[in-house]
């Protein structure tokens, strides 16, 4: 299948969309304004430390009076104390508002992603939907934090530095401010070309690691096919490209400090000019003039933070927009607010209101077109599987043979008519009764890391170690836990790594039979293992599906002759159904797919 | 072993230093400078007071004020040329250091990469060069920076008054040492939140990889419990990472703030008392304040000098793994000739794959080798293809009476064209991939090959044709597709010996008979090597092999071996009688 990533919504937002994280920011609100205020004081005495330095100039200096000195250190010392507290608060509190943020905006998104539907999982790839939890999330997080404090502190401090420049002299600070645009304008210019920059240079960079991965995982074709060379000279395209790139970055960077700090040294330079002049005339002290050339070193280097932030606050709306539009998405299948009622739903359900399942499954009228798919595989669809059956599903790999399961198991809902479970339809009761009821086995079996005992009670949480060793025997993989170090304890490993694949199935197997569901879907359970291990398995299948109505999909067809149907599927759709020995004297398409196996290896 | 290529890590970084060291020291060059003159416009500064404006020397102030524009042009020069050429230096070290490890990793024997985890060798090529990088780009420059303008100050402060430069220095060494301490002692803390961050985001990973499980199973409210429980965790360990840092940031700001104070207290006496001018009071006090900053990244950057050892260390070992070798006093056979296998016995890792394997291939024939999962008949084709050596004792192979040990392994490989099981598709167009390897792009031949490798149908379906990107970031081919792919790559080449690895077992059946047929049709004298587990794909060979558990069980031609009675007959009965 051909797996493309549904496109995002571009509609732009509102606002930057932060409206949209307004419920997610409520809880810290009055953390965030006292941030806010205690930032703008901080930035205030930034400001105004220059002011003692003009005293000294002015007063202590310049008019010899020492008496007020002591007054003044201990006035700049209280100050000073009380900035590194504020400081201190600050960050901390703006560190708290974000990691917290953070935290809550992970953990509604994996809350909602556990209520999506198949269909957004068949149209977008793991790792998509792991950068919009893991990282997009950070990104939101950075925003109502530090991109805020950055904001208000910068132009706190600017305003603040405009107007003790304004009561000072207001010829001197005329002679900084008409610095001010063409310092934006700079500042903004060159911003929008490093992004672009920026951006193209992660491109090329997750080119050069992808050329990586290729040379390891591809070195048998590689050597096979002597394309080493071929493969080097590519590669030095990518990582010439990335120097090209990357330099032409450093040198707009270069040009860029270079021009903002010329700058300052320019407004420095007149900021004298002026104040030589103006003292000579004893309009201004010394003092007066340190305090604006201090301004002048510090006033570009704010506007540039100040239009930085901006920028960054523009990026962040990728994130947002991409984070709304994951909560945004609905799930297709859902239970309707009275099941709901009755049931509960995956998070709170309600057992007590559970009925018994027993297995009676009815196909009635039945079409289904994939939601991302144009053609129906199925249509008016019936099929009739009394509680106990033995359900095979028979065809090529990729012929979707697990669309029959899927309706069942309603990870996703037919398109029209209906699936009745023991008489009623399907829909009537809930997602979660009937995912409890249901035994899954997959051709890949998905461990967690954990140990053995924590894997086997993921469908039965109260089971006991007594429990779990009769299911694991009757898949016979008892010897082989208590073989194993800790028994029931032994580590599998991230996905079972610690584990053979055998192994792993084998315990998969005791997984669902653990939790003794009326319904036991076997999806390729038995292939990609061993000869050893296969024929384990298959005496597996025939103890574990006796008495429960099982669905078994199967590459292989020796496992699945004693069933009670077979249904033969190609190019996904539903060609052929009846029992071994009918579809043998058919001579159509299981008879050929059957004729090709050779099952002995 | 031999002596190995970089016995530390100095050799090592010297060796990729290579073209970038002339142009960081030029950098360095240019940075020392730069300090020069940004240490220079104070003492214009303390000029204009003390003797343009105390003097009422207004004449001089234009000057003056020209010196510190031109100072600053300077200045500008020096900033952009030292940011220039430490940006092109690094670009050039980092360009070389990638280049070296793929060209060497080509290089490297296949067992290398069996023996070795992809994930960890890739973080190896990018995090980790990527750190080095940093080491030499931004902490080596910073540092050095950072010293030049410490020395710098500290003469030039000396200058106005050895007292006070002695007060101001004093607080650099607790600053340092402070931050430095700090920073050693922060290190597992961060890991810590690493770590936290590690088993986080594969929580997630591992439901999202098994949403199957997780709703089949009904877990959504467990699986949530799990992720908000580690989620908490990892905030909490941020939290008290975060507390850390602000108290940490607090107290530099504490210290900073103190060493201010004393110097403008301290200052202001010896102004009044008239030790030092009033202008050379503000130089001092802007000389004070332009030493702050980088004293207090000082101590971090001494911190993370050490961090890059180790990644080096983990380059290194990439670097000094052995190349694949030829053998001495190569020759370059006739591939017409007989390809003898004699007494071959292979182990992978004390696992005997082959034992005692002899077969003879002749020039133009076709042999077929059938056997299981596990019987070792792809490893066979491996020796031949020398992707594995054979040990000192294990029998050898032969080409026209040559051991292959002294045919040179591209030789062998570019002749021998091998189609694998599991091919791998290059990111690229199907063309590209297909043309791969082959010098002149023939558009008769292409079109040929495809057409014998069933593809043209195929390909024609694809909205994009011969463009359609396959591979990592493209479009998904099926194995069958992937297969059919490699097989047109391979007659491309045009081989003399062509090997069928399982080659066909992604296909139908009846497309496996289809292309069977036109190979037999375009490769009627060359030597080809069917390897299968279906019968039907190797019936018509020349000859048989049977390979069971490493041995050669039977031989012979399809018919000798039906009449024989033994496994193959057996299989052979258990697809046709059914």
């Amino acid at each position: 299948m051909i797996m493309e990533n549904k496109k995002d919504k571009t509609v732009s937002l509102p606002w930057f969309g932060i409206p949209r994280l307004w419920p997610y920011v409520r809880p810290y609100k009055w953390k965030i304004v006292l941030m806010v205020f205690l930032g703008v004081l901080s930035s205030l005495i930034d400001a105004a430390y220059p002011l003692f330095n003009r005293y000294i100039l002015n007063v202590t200096i310049g008019e010899g009076k020492t008496d007020t000195l002591p007054v003044v250190i201990i006035l700049y010392l209280g100050v000073l104390l009380f900035q590194v507290w504020d400081n201190y608060y600050t960050i901390y509190s703006c560190a708290r508002t974000e990691l917290f943020t953070d935290r809550d905006l992970r953990n509604s998104a994996f809350g909602h992603i556990q209520t999506l539907s198949f269909s957004y999982f068949n149209q977008n790839n793991v790792g998509y939907i792991h950068a919009r939890l893991m990282s997009d999330t950070g990104k939101i997080g950075e925003l109502v934090a530090w991109r805020l404090m950055d904001t208000v502190w910068s132009g706190s401090y600017i305003l603040f530095m405009i107007i003790i420049m304004f009561i000072t002299s207001v010829r001197m600070a005329i002679g900084v401010i008409i610095f001010v645009p063409p310092v934006v304008f700079l500042v903004r210019y060159f911003q929008k070309k490093l992004l672009e920059l920026n951006r193209r240079v992660r491109e090329i960079n997750s080119n050069i690691t992808g050329d990586f991965n290729e040379g390891i995982t591809g070195a048998r074709s590689i050597k096979t096919l002597v394309a080493e060379d071929r493969m080097f000279e590519a590669f030095k395209k990518d990582t010439g490209e990335m120097e090209k790139t990357a330099v032409k970055t450093a040198h707009n960077s270069a040009f860029f400090i270079t021009s903002v700090s010329f700058m300052s040294s320019l407004m420095l330079a007149l900021i004298l000019y002026i104040g030589g002049h103006l003292n000579a005339q004893m309009l201004v002290g010394i003092g007066t003039l340190s305090v604006f050339m201090s301004y002048a070193m510090e006033m570009p280097e704010q506007i540039q933070n100040l239009v930085s932030t901006f920028s960054s606050i523009l990026a962040v709306q990728v994130n947002i927009e991409r984070f709304t539009a994951l909560m945004d998405t609905e799930s297709e299948v859902r239970d309707t607010p009275e099941v709901i009622e009755k049931y509960g739903d995956a998070f709170s359900p309600k057992k007590e209101n559970w009925e018994k399942l027993y297995g009676d499954v009815k196909f009635e009228k039945v079409s289904f077109t994939y939601p991302d798919g144009e053609d129906p595989v199925l249509t008016d669809f019936d099929l009739d599987i009394p509680r106990g059956s033995m359900v095979a599903i028979v065809g090529e790999t990729g012929a979707g043979k697990s669309t029959l399961v899927n309706l069942v198991c309603r990870f996703f809902e037919p398109t029209e008519g209906r699936i009745l479970i023991d008489g009623r339809d399907a829909r009537e009761r809930s997602i979660s009764w009937l995912h409890d009821n249901i035994g899954y086995v997959l051709q890949t079996p998905h461990l967690f890391s954990g140990s053995v005992r924590e894997n086997l009670r993921y469908g039965k949480p109260d089971a006991t170690d007594e429990e779990m060793y009769r299911a694991l025997d009757m898949v016979s993989a008892g010897d082989i836990v208590r073989k194993m170090e800790g028994g029931l304890d032994c580590d599998v490993g991230e996905g079972g790594g610690h584990l053979s694949a055998g192994e792993r199935q084998l315990i998969s197997f005791a997984r669902a039979i653990l939790k003794d569901p009326a319904l036991l879907v076997l999806d390729e359970a038995t292939s990609s293992v061993d000869s050893v291990t296969e024929k384990q398995l298959q005496n597996a299948v025939a103890t574990v599906i006796s008495g429960r109505t099982s669905f078994v999909i199967a590459h292989r067809l020796s496992t699945i002759t004693e069933a009670d149907i077979i249904l033969a599927v190609r190019d996904g759709k539903i060609i052929e159904q009846g029992t071994h020995s009918e579809l043998m004297e058919a001579k159509g398409y299981y008879h050929s797919l059957y004729m090709q196996q050779f099952g002995i290896w | 072993m031999d002596k190995e290529r970089f016995p530390d890590n100095k050799s090592l970084i010297l060796y990729f230093l290579k073209g970038s060291a002339g142009l960081f020291a030029a950098g360095w060059l240019f940075s020392c400078l730069l300090s020069v003159f940004n240490l220079t416009n104070p003492r214009i500064i303390e000029y204009v007071i003390d003797h343009v404006i105390a003097e009422k020397k207004m004449e001089l102030l234009l000057p003056a004020v020209l010196l510190i524009v031109f100072i600053a042009l300077l200045a500008a020069v020096c900033r952009y040329a030292f940011r220039y050429l430490n940006g092109k230096a690094s670009e050039k070290f980092v360009c070389r250091m990638r280049d070296c490890l793929y060209e060497h990793m080509m290089q490297l024997p296949f067992s290398w990469y069996s023996e070795n985890i992809t994930g960890d060798m890739i973080q190896r090529c990018t995090s980790d060069v990527e750190l080095v990088k940093n080491f030499l780009s931004e902490h080596m420059t910073n540092l050095v920076r950072i010293i030049v303008l410490i020395v710098l100050s500290v003469i030039f402060m000396s200058g106005i008054s050895i007292p006070l430069m002695l007060i101001s220095a004093a607080f650099i060494p607790v600053i340092v040492l402070f931050s430095y301490t700090f920073y050693s002692r922060i290190s597992s803390s961060f890991r810590q939140v690493d770590e936290m961050e590690g088993y986080l985001s594969a929580v997630a990973q591992e439901n999202l990889t098994g949403v199957r499980v997780v709703r089949a199973f009904g877990r959504e409210r467990q699986e949530r419990e799990k992720f908000t429980s580690f989620n908490e965790k990892y905030c909490g360990r941020w939290t008290h990472l975060m507390r850390l840092l602000s108290i940490f940031w607090a107290c530099s700001d504490l210290i900073s703030g103190l060493q201010v104070l004393t110097v403008v207290s301290v200052g202001a006496i010896f102004c009044i008392r008239g030790h030092i001018l009033v202008g050379q009071y503000v130089q001092f006090v802007l000389y004070n304040a332009m030493l702050t900053w980088p004293v207090r990244i000082l101590g971090r950057v001494i911190s993370e000098l050490g961090k890059a050892g180790i990644s080096l260390e983990r380059i290194r070992y990439i670097m000094n793994s052995e190349e694949e070798k030829d053998g001495e006093d190569l020759v370059e056979v006739s591939m017409d000739s007989d390809i003898v296998f004699d007494n071959v016995s292979f182990s992978y890792e004390n696992e005997p794959t082959l034992r005692n394997v002899s077969f003879t291939i002749h020039p133009g024939e076709t042999l077929g080798i059938l056997g299981g999962t596990g019987s070792g008949k792809s490893t066979l084709m491996y020796l031949l293809e020398k992707l594995y050596p054979i040990e000192e004792g294990c029998g050898r192979i032969t080409i026209d009476g040559v051991d292959i040990n002294r045919i040179p392994r591209k030789y062998i490989r570019e002749n021998i064209g091998m189609v694998l099981q599991e091919p791998y598709l290059f990111s690229g167009t199907i063309e590209e991939n297909i043309t791969l390897t082959s010098d002149e792009n023939d558009p008769v031949l292409l079109s040929e090959a495809t057409g014998t490798a069933m593809l043209t149908e195929t390909i024609e379906k694809l909205s994009r044709g011969m463009e359609t990107y396959v591979g990592e970031r493209g479009v998904t081919l099926s194995g069958g597709q992937k297969q059919r792919v490699a097989i047109a790559q391979m007659l491309m080449r045009q081989p003399r010996i062509m090997v069928f690895d399982d080659s066909l077992s992604a296909v139908d059946a009846e497309t496996d008979a289809r292309i069977r047929e036109a190979l037999a049709k375009k490769s009627a004298d060359n030597t080809v090597i069917l390897i299968s587990h279906r019968i039907a794909s190797i019936m018509n060979a020349d000859h048989i092999i049977v390979l069971d558990d490493g041995r050669i069980a039977e031989e012979g031609t399809h018919e000798q071996l039906v009449n024989a009675g033994g496994i193959y007959s057996r299989i052979f009965k258990l697809q046709t009688t059914i």
